[in-house]
């Protein structure tokens, strides 16, 4: 039967009359094609919540064809349906319709871009967070200072960001430029945000996802940018804004109150 | 002296709880703010057991308040694939948590070989399907330690291999398991017209005895069959259903499913509060054969409350 669902053209109307009793208004294949169809509609519908950006983006007939295809490829696997698009970026990115050609079509590099940044934000919903945590104070040591459980960094190139909350806030966007931008997210307060941040965050914030400190943070920033790591450590020290503002945003935690 | 430990409670001992409604995201804000004057929840498992954000927070606060009980739709246990134990250990941690009243999921099976499908497919009512499940309900009840409640899904189709009725099946299986029911009056009546069968023999036939909890819901009526969609009112022929139901389980705790297209808190309530009339000797009339009046084009959804407008009001964008 499970293989009816995920290949319904493979299943022989003669196999299902051997299985599936028919009634007086319902044939065999009939009462199969009720779970057929309630199998490909539901798991749409659920992903075009998952992904309403993206549905907007291309379309709801089109969106559907790709997660029709999307799951005969690599049907769903986990019990929970919040892992539902958790593969769907990759499997845009292994499917693009421009793998021959010599450049690689803005539309489809956007479409991509999009899928993983709502694939980002979809999982800092529900993920572990700071709530009863102890954030940090701007009075708390950079030697205390740890990420945030639920904040994530990612790099585009696109402004996704604003693109995705264009669409939830029915704006009606139009796909934009290329636009290399650095997007953190996180949950402060049962509220998901996301905050544009400059390649030297970026690099400085992800050592520290990555379990770093400040210090090693602002020698990745020194190495990436290849600037002398003295002149980094001065900014950090002498440019408390970036610092403040992340604090209150809620990026970190005080491990000395862990 | 060796301690002696506790008995496992028993479906004779779990209390009847009145008239309860799912736990449902729409609904977090109304009922933290008002706390309204419902005898139960019901929350769907799988919505709670990997949250690290507000709705465990929300069932958190819910439980302190309210009796509480965990329906699954996942533990997949007419499966041929050994049972997940990372999703019983994930259920049983949050049953620690939230101490619900029992724990309840389908005679279904919803995926084989690594693979799920978001369904509650039925299973074939067979001796042999018997054994299979039997076993697996005594495993997950020795691993949950407590009772396993499991409910009559709504099926759409009728195996030629099966040589019980639903009913038979489900008395033997509590036979066997010590298991209790929860009986889904809505899907006797779907699963009985689409399977052309009466549902007062389905009643007739029924564990009675073993009925600790019982669903309410709306269907979709799709003229050549029904379709268990949870979207609008309970139809007439399902209250006179409940009305039989009732009486027959000795007042079982009942619940209103309401998971698509679903109205404010207060509409769902009003909604269960009709069951007082029916639980009184309703007027509803479940004489003469239904006739189907076809509705639109319906989806059967069973589990679409796990994800729709979950991240609705929660994203915001920072100014650059």
């Amino acid at each position: 039967m499970q293989a009816a669902l995920i290949e319904p053209q493979a299943t022989s109307n003669q196999e299902i009359e051997r299985r599936v009793r028919s009634t007086s208004r319902l044939s065999a294949a009939t009462a199969l094609g009720i779970y057929q169809n309630s199998y490909r509609l539901r798991i749409a519908a659920c992903m075009r919540d998952q992904f309403p950006a993206l549905c907007y983006a291309l379309g709801e007939g089109l969106f559907n064809d790709f997660v029709a295809e999307y799951i005969r490829q690599a049907p769903p696997e986990s019990y929970t349906l919040y892992d539902l698009g958790r593969r769907f970026a990759g499997f845009l990115q292994a499917n693009r319709p421009d793998l021959d050609a010599p450049v690689p079509e803005l539309w489809v590099d956007f479409i991509i871009d999009l899928a993983r940044f709502e694939r980002q934000i979809f999982s800092t919903f529900d993920c572990a967070g700071a709530e009863g945590l102890h954030l940090a104070q701007q009075t708390t040591r950079d030697s205390d200072l740890c990420v945030q459980p639920s904040l994530s960094l990612a790099a585009y190139g696109f402004p996704v960001g604003d693109y995705y909350h264009a669409v939830r806030q029915e704006k009606s966007p139009r796909p934009p430029d290329r636009e290399r931008v650095y997007l953190a997210v996180l949950r402060k307060d049962y509220v998901t945000h996301t905050i544009p941040v400059s390649f030297a965050h970026f690099v400085f914030l992800q050592e520290m996802c990555r379990g770093g400190t400040v210090g090693s943070a602002l020698s990745a920033v020194s190495q990436q940018l290849s600037q002398d790591l003295a002149q980094v450590e001065k900014a950090w020290n002498e440019v408390s804004e970036i610092r403040d503002s992340w604090i209150n945003a809620g990026f970190f935690l005080d491990r000395s109150r862990a | 002296m060796k301690a002696t430990p506790a008995k496992r409670a028993e479906i004779t001992d779990l209390p009847k709880l009145g008239l309860g409604l799912g736990l449902r995201n729409t609904h977090f804000d109304h009922i933290l703010n008002h706390w309204p004057d419902v005898d139960w929840f019901e929350a769907i498992s799988e919505n709670f057991m990997d949250s690290g954000g507000r709705p465990r927070q929300v069932i958190r606060k819910v439980a302190e308040r309210y009796p509480v009980v965990l329906h699954g739709v996942s533990l997949s246990i007419g499966s041929s694939d050994p049972l997940d134990m990372d999703y019983l250990q994930r259920l049983k941690l949050l049953a620690q948590e939230v101490q619900p009243q029992w724990i309840s999921d389908h005679l279904c099976w919803t995926g084989v070989m690594g693979l799920n499908s978001h369904d509650l497919l039925p299973v074939p009512l067979t001796e042999a399907t018997l054994d299979h499940i039997a076993a697996r309900v005594l495993r997950v009840q020795e691993i949950l330690d407590r009772p396993l409640i499991l409910e009559n899904p709504s099926t759409y189709l009728d195996f030629r291999a099966n040589t019980l009725s639903e009913p038979e099946f489900l008395r033997a299986l509590c036979e066997r398991t010590d298991c209790g029911l929860l009986l889904d009056v809505n899907n006797v009546f779907v699963t009985c017209f689409n399977t052309e069968n009466d549902p007062s023999d389905y009643f007739d036939s029924f564990p009675w005895n073993r009925v600790v909890q019982m669903h309410l819901a709306g269907h979709t009526d799709c003229g050549t069959h029904l379709i268990d969609t949870h979207d609008q009112p309970v139809r007439p022929e399902v209250w006179a259903l409940f009305s039989l139901a009732w009486k027959r389980s000795n007042g079982a705790a009942t619940l209103l499913e309401w998971d698509g297209n679903i109205p404010s808190f207060g509409e769902c309530h009003q909604e269960l509060l009709k069951a007082k009339a029916y639980m009184n000797g309703g007027t509803a009339q479940l004489s003469g054969k239904y006739v189907p009046v076809p509705g639109a084009l319906a989806v059967s959804n069973p589990v679409n409350f796990l994800v729709p407008d979950v991240m609705a009001g929660s994203a915001e964008l920072e100014d650059r």
